[in-house]
């Protein structure tokens, strides 16, 4: 019986699913239709085409050694990828002759590099179409990232699914039993309206948010191996709203002698390098975006309130790529302000409330949170 | 009880005047309505609705990458995040201050007074708080120019230089013509520049000239000068014509000195007596204790007749004094009295009228005690009849090349159209302007310098009294400073200005003192503090009596109508013309914005049918009219500056120049016409008026007394403040503050309306500009704005100046009406303001019964419509990033600064300190020049907001409503004659 139900269903909306299959298809065929290769220096397409073959790994045919791809990688991964992507690499060398990329790929200095260019054994000419490759890379760039339309038809799906209930309770009247196309429809319309209500709460919310970063900086070796302490970069934390991205020339206090890290090898530090020769500054990805209607101070909360880093950005030193830890949104704030605790002895501005420290020694009450000094007025963030 | 009004036809029949009031805020709304017909609400919820929709579905989607850059090496004193405060000095169209720049993540965005300066003494102008967006102004050259079209320096520096030399050699004069130079550094360079080509002849000009004074001074003193007044030593202060509170000399300075004289809090306080002769209603004559409404031309009979009288009272002259057309017998009196304290000026252009009032401050006494001699003030330097010899010189050709620095002649110039073609007609013309002007449009060569913001330079605004200017921000455009381009052409490879000053101090002014023997710290001691007052002033001047005779002798007749030009409290001379907060400015006493007007006497108004809005002619000129109640009878009064040409999107076209109708008298400019020929027409002009806008609907504002009468009872004048105290219940608990109560004080005495803190206002909290048409819909968003009432007889009203901004009340009526809670009370007794909850319904506003609340009735950033600062990238890098940019839908209003307050407090709690009494100071507070607004601590006994509260004197507007606000008021205090 259900199974005739089904069938039918299919049968009359046979039509709209193709269409909506089509539709679906034609819109990631253009995507990649965009991506046109450029061919440079009067270099043929097919030169290009035979050095991102062996990039790839699929030339030469009987190859010891891993492939470039294995390491280098062409498309953002999720994974910590410690190796320079492709990209990475074509920028670096786009600029460059070809001698100096070979030297860069045969003749590697530095131990991290050395140990995984070992074996590695390559014709100069198919060399040279693998800079051509990465040139051509470097004019093209990346691949555009596959937006995912998962939720997007998803939702259209239950619009037509509960389009279908509804034609089908009204004018059509083919299942006997009226509660399955209602129930139909109700499930359909509850679910997009839970998906609306998630996705508008999580509007401009970006919790585990950690992008790529132009350097791969890992908080984990800085913070958690070699027990830097967050001030010693971000030294306006107690003083300023803004905690401070550290300018390049701090990173050199250290890198001035340390110049190959354990995982990334040369090449990560390198570019911070280059950056204080070139005064061509980094440009970092922003993590933590709150919205322009809110004024936090990184001073209030560091500064005075003595809070540990970690509370709110989690455990930093343990993050090779950083993410966002919390949420930053107003509920969060304000659960916190209810139950923090204020020092309320040990620094004299308190002295204002005059009567809460009567309250105190009263023992009418026993501490202070933030909230009872106004913490969760709106004028404190928002102005 | 005294009957204040705020407009005249409120006066006339104010049941009338209310209906007219709101049928006409009903049409205003009616024509918006029809306006905005193609979208309306429903379209709005619809759109609204589906996009709500769709943004769910798609917030799948990464959010736009925000970039992160940090510094490469980051500068010692910058802390991202935090402002750092640069003292400089600002000087343009004659007006002197020295300023604290304010400088954000390297952007100046504020102007604040440097307190170190006992010149402006931390106080500003509202000119002198625009200018901080005069840098950020679209219409700035951003290439030096030839012939309209943009060149290289070194093209400019080849040709410029071999001309130069040419004509040198051919033994052709040059002119450089400049505003007047107060940089010592700066004559040093044109000395220089002049000894490599002595065809050049150095020429100051101003646009509004102290000539008189100078000629006057020469006869009198045997110098040029202009004298030291020391107005808060002064026990009686007869103003003639002179608006020496709005834009006279150097008015933030006498500001300071006035209000400092007039300030009376505690038993025992003494107050200053102000006689004010004047044809128009000025800031100045709003706050005389005696108004005389004169014509200009019965100036001089009155000074004549004042000086006979106080001759014969000292019983040295028996010739019968001459008639005065009003009377002066009191006045001549209490002069009379006050031997040596008492301080007679006039802002007459005319040198007979400055040696009769150079004759009576002698005989008074005043010189050594009130005017000093021996320190000048160096702003005006301009001799008016130097500049009509260059006029004749241009005319049969005897010059042939002119460089313009910091001058328009051409625009504020009697002969400006005449001027254009000579000036374009000789061999070399060069500006040196940084922005587009009339003159500068018909040079050749365009060699733009900096802002003042982006420049070394230094000052003497008055003698032994130095000041230094620096760069805030690098060159946003490719421009040199003027110096250096001078030098260059005078043959230095690499000319430095920076060096060259710094040199000039080393060298000369290190040795005025002796703190600092080293000349490097000396230096950086004093760009530290912005200024240097070495303190010795030379001797006084002694005083002859040279060409009194004949002053006294010359008795001006006055026939017809007189017209007097003055200048405004915004745009002064013009020269900001492009500047849209000053265009916005409502003028302090007409209300007005966006135009000139003419100012005409009540009855003749009266007589001639003539409403507000009515067109007159005046010599041909059209021009709107305002009835002005204390405009003296027989003369009208219209304002300079306006009728721009070639000044940028903001100011080209707005009013009418009224430059043509100044005139050439004994070699010196006269500011009025004599026989004027004035016609009614049937047309109407709208003006931006927004005198009667944001009513409080007659009830008891303005609380005043009389001196005499304080002394007896300091709460005379605020007897009410008892009877309402009576009635003080409430059903509400009493509202309770644990730590700080934030309040204001407004001492109604001692402000006297200059504006400056509703442009403070402005900058600090990125108030949006709306245009004419906004403003006459009665939606300006100033958040502080002056209310002027009067009262008594229309034709010499008593005025009242009151700044009114959100009363933080503690019961505050708006917070109980909205229904999303965006408006709540805060811990500190601040009434609170959250954009991002607030659904735009307008309840508050329309339940604010101070009428402080302002709504975005559009989105007035990065809106066409809308074409002012906040229109181009440009512009608005001088947003305040401390304070959201508000959006369309929003209701704004004053937060006491909060921002300002969250930072100091800040900075206390990371110190483990107190917040200090003082340290907190809200854009408005800090660079008042009459010190007229406290603010601090209601909790802390001690403050000073705290004494203020307590004074007998302080009341809170419509305390009869209950509302609790945290504002207070102390009474207007007149020192009128009993």
């Amino acid at each position: 019986m259900r199974k005739y139900f089904v069938g039918k269903m299919l049968r009359k909306n046979l039509p709209v699913f193709i269409f909506l299959f089509a539709a679906f298809f034609s819109i990631s065929n253009t995507i990649y239709a965009a991506a046109e290769s450029v061919v440079t220096d009067g270099h043929s397409q097919e030169e290009v085409k035979r050095g991102e073959r062996f990039f790839k790994g699929l030339l030469p045919a009987n190859r010891e050694f891993a492939s470039c791809v294995s390491c280098h990688n062409l498309n953002p991964v999720d994974t910590l990828n410690w190796n320079p992507s492709a990209m990475d690499l074509a920028l670096k060398f786009v600029d460059k002759d070809f001698a100096s990329f070979q030297a860069s790929v045969m003749n590697p200095t530095g131990a991290k590099m050395e140990a995984s260019h070992v074996n590695f054994k390559i014709a100069e000419e198919d060399l040279k179409t693998v800079k051509l490759y990465l040139d051509n890379l470097a004019h093209k760039g990346p691949a555009p990232a596959k937006p995912t339309y998962f939720n997007l038809i998803l939702f259209f799906a239950l619009g037509l699914l509960l389009t279908w209930a509804l034609v089908e309770l009204i004018f059509l009247h083919n299942i006997k039993w009226k509660v399955i196309p209602m129930l139909i429809f109700v499930g359909a319309f509850g679910w997009q309206v839970k998906m609306i209500v998630t996705d508008a709460i999580k509007l401009g919310r970006q919790e585990n948010y950690a992008p790529d970063q132009p350097v791969k900086f890992s908080h984990k070796v800085h913070v958690g191996d070699n027990g830097i302490d967050c001030m010693y970069c971000h030294t306006t934390a107690e003083n300023s709203k803004s905690a401070g991205i550290p300018a390049a020339n701090l990173c050199m206090n250290c890198h001035v002698l340390i110049r190959e890290g354990t995982h990334s090898g040369k090449f990560e530090i390198a570019k911070v390098v280059e950056a204080n020769e070139t005064g061509k500054p980094i440009e970092w990805v922003r993590i933590h975006n709150l919205p322009d209607h809110v004024f936090f101070s990184h001073a209030i909360h560091v500064g005075s309130g003595k809070l540990d880093c970690k509370q709110c950005h989690g455990p930093v030193e343990e993050m090779d790529i950083m993410r966002q830890n919390a949420d930053l949104s107003m509920g969060w704030c304000i659960d916190c302000h209810r139950d923090t605790k204020v020092d309320f002895e040990g620094n004299g501005y308190y002295e204002h409330f005059v009567k809460l420290h009567e309250d105190l020694k009263s023992g009418a009450i026993d501490s202070v949170t933030a909230n009872d000094i106004g913490a969760n007025d709106c004028m404190r963030c928002h102005y | 009880m005294t009957k204040y009004w705020r407009s005249l036809d409120e006066l006339n029949d104010p049941v009338a005047f209310k209906k007219s009031e709101i049928r006409l805020e009903v049409d205003a709304k009616r024509a918006v309505a029809q306006k905005a017909a193609g979208s309306s609400r429903r379209d709005f919820l619809k759109t609204f609705g589906f996009s709500v929709a769709a943004a769910a579905v798609v917030a799948s989607c990464k959010r736009p990458v925000d970039k992160a850059i940090p510094y490469l090496v980051k500068p010692e004193e910058v802390t991202p995040g935090v402002a750092n405060y640069y003292a400089s000095s600002y000087f343009e169209g004659n007006e002197y201050c020295s300023v604290l720049v304010k400088v954000r993540d390297g952007r100046p965005i504020k102007i604040e007074g440097n307190d170190l300066s006992s010149v402006s003494q931390r106080g500003t102008s509202a000119r002198v708080q625009a200018s901080v967006l005069n840098l950020y102004d679209d219409a700035r050259f951003k290439t030096p120019l030839k012939r309209g079209e943009a060149t290289t320096w070194e093209e400019v520096d080849d040709y410029i230089g071999k001309k130069l030399a040419q004509l040198n050699q051919d033994n052709k004069k040059v002119v450089l013509l400049t505003s007047s130079i107060i940089s010592p550094s700066t004559k040093k360079v044109i000395q220089q520049f002049q000894e490599r080509y002595p065809v050049v002849e150095w020429l100051p000009y101003d646009a509004v000239s102290a000539a008189g004074i100078l000629k006057a001074n020469e006869l009198s003193f045997g110098a040029a000068f202009i004298p030291d007044y020391r107005f808060e030593k002064a026990k009686v202060i007869v103003g003639f014509g002179a608006d020496f509170l709005g834009t006279w000399l150097s008015s933030v300075e006498y500001i300071k000195g006035y209000s400092a004289g007039r300030r009376v809090l505690e038993k025992g306080d003494v107050m200053n007596r102000h006689y004010q002769f004047e044809t128009g209603m000025t800031v100045t004559g709003s706050n005389a204790d005696v108004r005389f409404p004169v014509k200009p031309s019965e100036e001089k009979t009155i000074l004549t007749a004042l000086y006979y009288q106080l001759l014969q009272a000292k019983g040295s002259m028996t010739v019968m004094a001459p008639a005065s057309p009003v009377d002066i017998n009191g006045l001549a009196e209490d002069l009379l009295a006050n031997e040596g304290q008492s301080l007679v000026v006039s802002g007459s252009n005319d040198v007979h009228t400055q040696l009769i009032v150079n004759a009576i401050n002698q005989l008074l006494g005043n010189y050594g005690n009130t005017v000093l001699t021996g320190r000048t003030l160096n702003t005006h330097q301009g001799i008016d009849a130097d500049f009509e010899t260059f006029i004749s010189e241009l005319k049969n050709k005897t010059v042939a090349g002119v460089l313009c620095w910091g001058v328009n002649p051409v625009y504020n110039h009697p002969k400006g159209s005449e001027l254009k073609d000579l000036i374009a007609g000789v061999e070399l013309s060069l500006s040196f302007s940084d922005r587009k002007d009339e003159t500068t449009a018909a040079c050749h060569w365009v060699c733009p310098e900096p802002h003042y913001l982006e420049s070394w330079n230094d000052a003497e605004p008055k003698s032994g009294m130095f000041s230094l200017a620096q760069p805030t921000i690098s060159k946003l455009f490719d421009s040199r400073q003027v110096q250096e381009s001078l030098l260059k052409w005078a043959g230095e490879e690499t000319p430095n200005y920076y060096e060259f000053v710094k040199k000039h101090w080393s060298e000369e002014l290190s040795k005025l003192q002796n703190t600092n023997t080293d000349a490097r710290i000396f230096w950086n001691d004093t760009l530290q503090k912005g200024v240097f007052e070495p303190g010795n002033a030379s001797p006084e001047l002694t005083y002859s009596e040279a060409g009194l005779g004949e002053a006294l002798s010359a008795l001006s007749e006055s026939n017809g109508w007189e017209v007097v030009l003055y200048e405004s409290v915004g745009l002064k001379d013009g020269s900001s013309g492009n500047n849209p907060w000053l265009q916005e400015l409502p003028d302090p006493v007409a209300k007005i914005s966006w135009d000139n007007f003419a100012a005409v006497p009540v009855k003749w108004a009266e007589e001639n049918g003539l409403q507000n809005e009515s067109v007159i002619t005046i010599n041909g000129v059209e021009l709107p009219v305002f009835i002005q109640p204390g405009q003296a009878a027989g003369t009208i009064s219209v304002a300079l500056g306006y009728g721009r040409e070639v000044a940028g999107k903001v100011g080209d076209g707005v009013g009418t120049n009224m430059y043509p109708f100044v005139s050439v008298e004994n070699g010196a400019r006269k500011f009025w016409v004599a026989g004027a020929d004035v016609q009614t027409t049937a047309k109407t002009f709208e003006l931006a008026l927004s005198q009667t806008h944001h009513s409080m609907e007659g009830r008891p504002i303005v609380r005043e007394t009389n001196f005499s009468d304080w002394q007896i009872d300091p709460r005379s004048g605020n007897e009410l403040k008892e009877e309402h105290e009576k009635h003080d219940v409430s059903l509400y608990p009493a509202p309770e503050f644990k730590g700080h109560h934030w309040g204001m004080a407004v001492d109604l005495s001692s402000c006297i309306g200059c504006s400056n803190c509703a442009i403070s206002c402005q900058a600090e909290n990125n108030v949006q500009v709306i245009g004419k048409e906004e403003v006459r819909n009665r939606r300006i968003m100033h958040w502080i704005r002056i209310d002027r009432y009067f009262s008594n007889n229309p034709e010499n009203p008593e005025v009242y100046h009151q700044p009114v901004m959100c009363q933080h009340c503690d019961n505050a009526p708006c917070e109980n009406v909205c229904p999303v809670s965006a408006t709540p009370h805060s811990d500190e007794g601040l009434n609170q303001m959250a954009y991002n909850r607030c659904v735009g319904t307008k309840y508050c506003v329309n339940n604010c019964p101070y009428k402080v609340r302002r709504f975005n009735w559009f989105e007035y950033v990065k809106n066409d419509a809308f074409d002012f600062n906040s229109n181009s990238e440009l512009g608005r890098m001088v947003l305040n990033p401390d304070v959201t940019v508000r959006s369309r839908g929003v209701v704004e209003k004053c937060s006491f600064c909060v921002q300002r307050i969250q930072e100091k407090k800040t900075a206390a709690r990371v110190a483990g300190r107190k917040v200090e009494d003082g340290e907190i100071q809200p854009a408005c507070v800090q660079s008042c020049p009459a010190d007229a607004l406290v603010f601090g601590d209601l909790n802390d006994p001690n403050s000073k907001i705290s004494k203020y509260f307590k004074n007998e004197r302080n009341y809170h507007l419509l305390e009869e409503l209950h509302t609790l606000p945290s504002v207070g008021y102390l009474t207007k205090v007149r020192n009128k004659k009993s």
